[in-house]
């Protein structure tokens, strides 16, 4: 029948239409995902494998930069004080951020108020930070030297001393980022469930012991999230040290991705830059995903 | 074990009153069901005495000890939450065990008493397991046990079943009313469920908008409750109500006269009762215009298999009447309704008994 056939071919070119329709939606945002972050990345990955000279190819010497970095002292030194920067600044923000969530928990007048203010640091753009925290540090007119002057104390070193420089870097860091800590831990307390904690009590069970045996295993797997999020972020640190050292003073406060900016843009060594972070780049990669299967291990056992 | 009272509690939630001057005592040993219907301050009346909320003013005791300003930990109870409780994260013997832990009890001694209260409930080859690996009735299992692994001063559990199928709810109030009775524990047992109440329970409390209405053994709650809203609540299907008035020869029904004997006419007169009150299974059905029934007419007839029930609309207006199972009649047919005048109560303008059915244990007002 002619009707019938017409009706089928509409219903097939619906049909086709319905099929393609998700992809046609998704090819614009597709297109500019690869070209923005595929392309780059793999722009990257051939410079890697570049030698270069006053920052122009000069030729293919393949894994050659991979190599060299495992004896650049620079490197390593820039990696070692990068791990020390982020265990550190991780570690204090976790257990500030769980301190201060598990206090916020409670309700009581102005709480809320409270809540907003604590999360205000992680909204201000990190160069403003740094720059206050500049303010805060500067040996000749920081506020901490007048402070310690009005004292009757002489000027505080902080950003030319390499010790304290460093703790001064984590110390912003915590500053900035507790918030976020708090933020996901916060939310976490809140989802759990009201009910195995009144009966902890019934139990017999004091503040301490509620903390130990419930809050802290109920929320091991959200803990874990924050502080790979975080790990992997802190990771990547730049402006702040960018405007409050540079690296320095010497190589106090070098993170590796102020070691790579500079031998990308000072010493014009693109592709050795571009293998360091390739690699960086895995080792964080590698980080995570151990993190998160050691994560899934700890949630089934 | 020890008895529980409640002294002039009051419980507020900002403007709201849950509880308004709560007075319940518990004897030891006993079975106490506090009954209610949603919302009427059960919940409340127990977390009170758990410790975990604070009343507004009045006191709690637990045995000799006045514990309202005390932690839930130092009041020596247990209690079986409605949504179990369990701690996810441990396992089902590490939850029984819990309590012992929290207590110090040495390692021996506690997997003792774990495989004890395991073998009791029948939860023995789930003792590996975590809550989320367990079905409803087995939590409910672990959340009992989790309670009467210690020796506490009371047990509180709040509608442990009100979650489970109808049939697991059937087994496990026998299994519960068994368990209690073995451990002799004062308990009180919150439930909205009345079939419960009075099938479980020593004592029974009946409980509405944040009042205790009557507390008493099922028996009395039944057969003498003190007022309407107890009457009407406990029973199914209801108490029939119908509007009343005292009369020359007996009390007036609409136009009918149920004769009564002169003291209960008496009573009624001077009580001046405006209802009467009708158990379904003590009114039956019989044929329109017999003397002393109330005419009407078949409203609805369910067959229930065991029974019938049969709703006839009367002048006052329906009652509910239970017949024999080969019960047989049409919708609009006339129909009587006989009963015992004895076995009817009548409620006063208040709401309250004022005279009592008679023939209950042979008691009377
Ligand atoms: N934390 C609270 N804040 C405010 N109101 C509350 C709170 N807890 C209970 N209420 C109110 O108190 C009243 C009694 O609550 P409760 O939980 O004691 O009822 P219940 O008798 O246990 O009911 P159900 O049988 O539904 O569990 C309800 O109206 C409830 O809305
Ligand atoms: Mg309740």
């Amino acid at each position: 029948m002619h009707g019938a056939a017409q009706a089928r071919k509409y219903r097939l070119q619906g049909a086709g239409l319905d099929l393609a329709l998700p992809y046609l939606m998704l090819a614009p945002g597709l297109t500019i995902v690869l070209g923005v972050l595929v392309y780059p990345l793999w722009d990257g990955l051939r410079a890697s494998t570049k030698a270069y000279r006053y920052g122009s190819p000069v030729g293919d010497i393949g894994l050659q930069n991979y190599v060299r970095l495992w004896s650049d002292v620079q490197f390593l030194n820039s990696l070692w004080v990068t791990v020390k920067f982020v265990a550190l600044s991780v570690s204090f923000e976790a257990v500030l951020g769980f301190a201060l969530a598990l206090f916020c928990l409670r309700e009581f007048q102005g709480i809320r108020l409270l809540r907003t203010v604590l999360i205000i640091p992680m909204v201000v753009t990190p160069v403003v930070v740094a720059i206050v925290f500049r303010l805060i540090y500067a040996s000749d007119a920081g506020m901490l030297t007048a402070l310690s002057q009005a004292m009757g104390g002489g000027a505080v070193q902080i950003l030319g001393n390499p010790v304290n420089a460093f703790v001064g870097l984590v110390v912003l860091d915590v500053w900035e980022w507790t918030p976020l800590m708090f933020l996901i831990l916060l939310a976490g307390l809140q989802s759990l469930p009201h009910e195995p904690f009144e009966a902890a009590r019934v139990d017999g069970a004091g503040a301490w012991r509620v903390f130990a045996d419930l809050t802290f295993p109920m929320m091991r797997p959200v803990l874990a999230v924050a502080i790979v999020l975080r790990t992997i972020d802190a990771f990547g640190t730049f402006d702040q040290v960018f405007v409050l050292t540079r690296g320095g003073p010497g190589e106090a406060t070098r993170l590796i991705s102020i070691y790579g900016y500079d031998t990308a843009f000072k010493f014009q060594q693109t592709g050795y830059a571009a293998a360091l972070f390739v690699t960086i780049g895995l080792v964080v990669l590698a980080l995570a995903f151990s993190a998160i299967r050691l994560l899934r291990r700890v949630d089934a056992s | 074990m020890s008895s529980v009272l409640y002294k002039n509690v009051v419980k507020n939630f900002g403007a709201l009153n849950v509880l308004r001057s709560l007075d319940l005592a518990v004897p030891d040993h006993k079975f106490l069901a506090l009954l209610g219907p949603s919302g009427c301050g059960k919940t409340t009346a127990l977390r009170v005495l758990a410790g975990l909320d604070m009343p507004t003013s009045g006191k709690v005791f637990i045995g000799e000890r006045d514990v309202t300003r005390l932690q839930p930990r130092d009041r020596d109870i247990a209690m079986v939450f409605q949504s179990y409780a369990l701690y996810p994260q441990m396992t089902v013997a590490e939850n029984i065990g819990y309590p012992l832990w929290i207590r110090g009890t040495p390692e021996a001694g506690r997997k003792a008493k774990i495989g004890e209260v395991a073998a009791i409930l029948e939860i023995g080859h789930l003792l590996d397991r975590r809550p989320r690996q367990l079905s409803g009735g087995q939590r409910q299992r672990v959340a009992l046990a989790r309670a009467i692994v210690r020796d506490p001063a009371a047990f509180l559990m709040d509608e442990p079943l009100s979650n489970l199928d109808a049939r697991l709810r059937l087994t496990m109030r026998g299994e519960i009313k068994r368990l209690c009775q073995r451990l002799s524990a004062t308990t009180i047992y919150v439930t909205h469920d009345q079939v419960e109440a009075l099938t479980m329970a020593d004592l029974v409390a009946v409980m509405h908008g944040g009042e205790l209405q009557q507390m008493a053994p099922p028996i009395d709650i039944y057969d003498r409750p003190a007022n309407r809203f107890v009457a009407t609540f406990v029973g199914n299907p209801p108490m029939n109500i119908l509007p009343a008035a005292p009369g020359e020869q007996g009390v007036m029904v609409g136009r009918n006269i149920v004769p009564l004997e002169q003291t209960r006419l008496a009573a009624c007169r001077q009580a001046g009762i405006v209802e009467i009150g009708l158990r379904p299974e003590d009114c039956g059905v019989a044929q329109p215009g017999e003397p002393g029934a109330l005419p009407g007419e078949i409203y609805v007839v369910e067959p229930m298999g065991n029974e019938t029930l049969v709703n006839v609309c009367l002048e006052g207006g329906n009652v509910s009447v239970r017949a024999g199972r080969d019960f047989r009649g049409a919708v609009g047919e006339s129909i009587g309704v006989a009963f015992d005048p004895a076995n009817a109560c009548f409620f006063n303008a208040a709401g309250l008994t004022a005279v009592h059915r008679v023939n209950s244990n042979g008691r009377d007002k």
